[in-house]
């Protein structure tokens, strides 16, 4: 009998943990659909008085992910750091990014961050949309000079109307150009209009051959390019910031998915069966046509420089270029977004210490002149200032970078890197281009499925 | 003579096969230690195992020790001092709790033993969170013993073995735990005196599957371990892989070679006791 009673028991108790873990695990997504229309523009709070640096000995904790020089470059300011406070000692965690997410968000949920993490933009969306788990920084000005940041790039940070990060580095698209595949095509100068785009791709076919492009974009790059086309035919956001309303109808949608196809038709860009075949699903930089320069350019993040750059053999190393931002319309198309953030989680016992040590990485000289661009291009006016002083951000990325600040004007929406519609292999963005290519659908039957797809992660579709 | 020549064709074809199949199968291992010496462009550039500019850079790369915070040999101790008592904790819990279904007649017995088969078929993924909190309330997050990650094991929650060892159990004849029961042995003594060295093939292989899938673990110690120093080999391989600005291939694979030397030693010297082991349950006799 006591048996059976206390069998019950554990089979209630087992329960209970699972049916808590299944809620905690919806709680972030709950959270995140009903904020996002919930933004009010409430004035920003300002400095906590109130915080104060400790005197006695303080242990912190701070979290990154990155690879090999990222997390020397962290280590060496930490060091620095402790070094100017002899009563702080900071322990810190890192790793690569992969399931980098994974572990954060259970710390996040279980609240035991470390103090100071290092956090990918859209998570202020999918963990803190109510603000519950970073400190608003607007509190903590008194040790964090958030002036040296452009507004927009702080704006970008704010959700909930609170500051829950500042913007370490900003990063936007723009193209990569193998010179020495274009020059042996007879062309000596980066495109810079859509003309000289349909001309490469008519002189790769001529001269080059058949299995030589231009450019190679997957299908997540396109989705990329076609808003940047949008963007710049009709200036207008893809979607709103905020709220995830879509700015596009149906028709400019297809227009859209009608330009990326005229790419690939005029042999601009290889079509996404034949790479498939040549390279299944593996990345560009790491294909037999990217390392030979059979594929000739890239549409890609300002700071993939150097992986595109280091990856082509020595015939064509030389002949890396970072491109020009091409004009399609009357607008600037294309955005750039935050790369990364550092936040402070609300509980840290820390504040004012962690405040410190933010603006110690990012804005003081010593620390930033240390963190270099292994962050990206600083997004802090005197951090990049001191870290070009001291020599440490690359030129490439720096040059790719400025040309994108310079150009870009648009804003991007929280839910257009949803994993739903990205992730490469399952996601919609590449089911509707694949589908395309594979003469599966035209564009205009093909929307439709772009926009359900859009509309299952959350979009507001007019 | 006749018949001595085509035995000797016979042979050679019958080796010539074996060895060309076997060359296609260690091919991925043999490329693996050839790319350790080459740079991106060459790895990405072809399949071939000729090394045009043979580089150390690799192996060098490998020794980086994160501003001192860990290295690689820290990082392979760390690994097998959880993955030792992981691997101790499933089979003796794997064990007695197979031989409670196997053995014995309780009440609710079928539907016990229907849910431990039902949480074969649960997710990790789906686990992650609920784990995660549970852990965090006890305080096991970072402990220096890796408590949360092989403690449960001593639970037999490694489903996976324990109905494997059900399995095995079945073809060791009940008559041999009546003598024993007949000679004085307790249920426990028969278990350990008997069934245990009937059962050692069927154990190894236990063993040998959770030693490799511990130490590839990577999702269990990246969750659960936040102290660098305290990385095993499965975090530390992946540390420089940077996906933003790229990263060097060659050193991935340094590590990864030297990471899995250990678990070739481990299966070679069992390798015997393993084929057994798998194979003792194909044919029932």
């Amino acid at each position: 009998m006591s048996m059976a009673i206390s069998r019950r028991n554990f089979l209630l108790a087992t329960g209970a943990v699972g049916a808590a873990g299944l809620l905690s695990a919806c709680g972030g997504n709950t959270a995140a659909s009903s904020t996002a229309s919930s933004v009010a523009s409430a004035p920003a709070a300002s400095a906590d008085d109130s915080l104060a640096l400790t005197d006695g000995p303080v242990s912190m904790t701070i979290s990154w992910w990155g690879g090999d020089s990222r997390h020397a470059a962290y280590q060496n300011a930490i060091k620095e750091f402790e070094s100017e406070h002899d009563n702080i000692t900071i322990e810190p965690t890192f790793a690569a990014w992969s399931g980098w997410e994974e572990k954060m968000a259970a710390a996040f949920i279980a609240g035991n961050a470390q103090d100071v993490c290092q956090v990918n933009w859209n998570w202020l969306y999918n963990y803190s949309a109510d603000g519950s788990k970073f400190v608003d920084l607007n509190t903590t000005t008194n040790f964090l000079d958030l002036t040296q940041f452009d507004q927009a790039a702080l704006d970008a940070c704010t959700v909930a109307n609170a500051q829950q990060c500042v913007p370490v580095s900003m990063t936007g698209r723009i193209f990569f150009w193998n010179m020495t595949t274009f020059n042996k095509a007879g062309i000596t100068e980066v495109p810079k209009t859509l003309d000289d785009l349909k001309a490469a791709g008519k002189a790769f076919q001529e001269k080059l051959g058949n299995d030589y492009y231009p450019m190679h974009l997957g299908a997540y790059d396109r989705m990329i390019l076609m808003v940047f086309y949008l963007e710049s035919k009709y200036g207008k956001d893809w979607a709103d910031p905020i709220t995830s309303t879509l700015n596009y109808s149906e028709d400019e949608i297809v227009e859209g998915l009608n330009f990326i196809k005229s790419l690939v038709d005029d042999h601009v860009m290889m079509n996404l069966k034949d790479y498939y075949s040549a390279n299944s699903d593996t990345a560009t930089h790491q294909s037999n046509e990217w390392i030979t320069g059979k594929i000739a350019g890239i549409f890609e993040w300002d700071s993939a420089a150097s992986k595109y750059a280091s990856a082509l053999d020595d015939d064509n190393k030389d002949g890396f270029t970072v491109g020009e931002e091409i004009k399609f319309g009357d607008f600037n198309g294309g955005f750039s977004k935050v790369s990364m953030g550092l936040a402070i989680t609300k509980t840290s016992q820390y504040v004012a210490e962690s405040a410190t040590l933010i603006n110690f990485l990012l804005n003081e000289e010593k620390g930033a002149s240390i963190m270099g661009s292994e962050c990206g291009i600083p997004a802090s006016k005197a951090g990049l200032a001191a870290a070009q002083a001291a020599g440490a951000v690359k030129d490439l990325v720096a040059d790719a970078n400025s040309k994108v600040m310079a150009f870009t004007t648009n804003k991007l929406d929280p839910l257009f890197e949803n994993n739903d519609l990205k992730a490469s292999g399952t996601g919609i963005y590449q089911e509707v281009f694949d589908s395309i290519d594979y003469g599966d659908e035209t564009p205009e039957s093909a929307v439709s499925a772009l926009l359900e797809g859009m509309e299952d992660v959350g979009y507001t579709i007019g | 003579m006749g018949m001595k020549a085509s035995n000797k064709i016979a042979t050679f074809f019958k080796y010539f096969v074996l060895i060309l199949v076997g060359l296609i199968m260690i091919y991925p291992l043999l490329w693996m230690i050839s790319a350790t010496f080459k740079d991106n462009s060459e790895i990405f550039a072809g399949i071939g195992l000729w090394i045009k500019n043979p580089t150390l850079d690799g192996y060098r790369g490998a020794l980086n020790n994160f501003g001192g915070s860990i290295n690689i040999l820290q990082a392979m101790l760390n690994t097998y001092s959880y993955v030792l008592p992981k691997v101790i904790c499933t089979v003796v819990s794997a064990c007695i709790a197979a031989y409670g279904f196997g053995r014995f007649d309780f009440p609710g017995r079928k539907l016990l033993f229907n849910i431990m088969l039902a949480t074969l078929f649960l997710p990790q993924v789906v686990l992650n969170v609920p784990q995660y909190l549970l852990y965090n309330r006890f305080g096991w997050l970072d402990s220096p013993f890796y408590l949360a990650i092989w403690v449960h094991c001593a639970f037999a929650t490694e489903t996976y073995f324990v109905y494997q060892l059900i399995q095995f159990m079945r073809n060791v004849p009940r008559d041999l735990d009546e003598a024993a029961a007949i000679d004085g042995c307790s249920s426990f003594q028969t278990l350990y005196k008997v069934i245990v060295p009937m059962l050692g093939p069927a154990l190894v292989s236990c063993a040998l599957f959770q030693f490799m899938w511990s130490c590839n673990d990577f999702m269990g110690p990246l969750l659960y371990v936040s102290t660098p120093g305290k990385y095993p080999m499965s975090l530390f391989v992946k540390l420089s892989m940077d996906g933003d600005t790229g990263f060097a291939w060659n050193k991935i694979l340094a590590l990864s070679l030297i990471s899995i030397l250990p678990q070739l030693i481990v299966f070679f010297c069992a390798q015997d006791q393993f084929v057994e082991g798998i194979s003792a349950g194909a044919v029932k006799g």
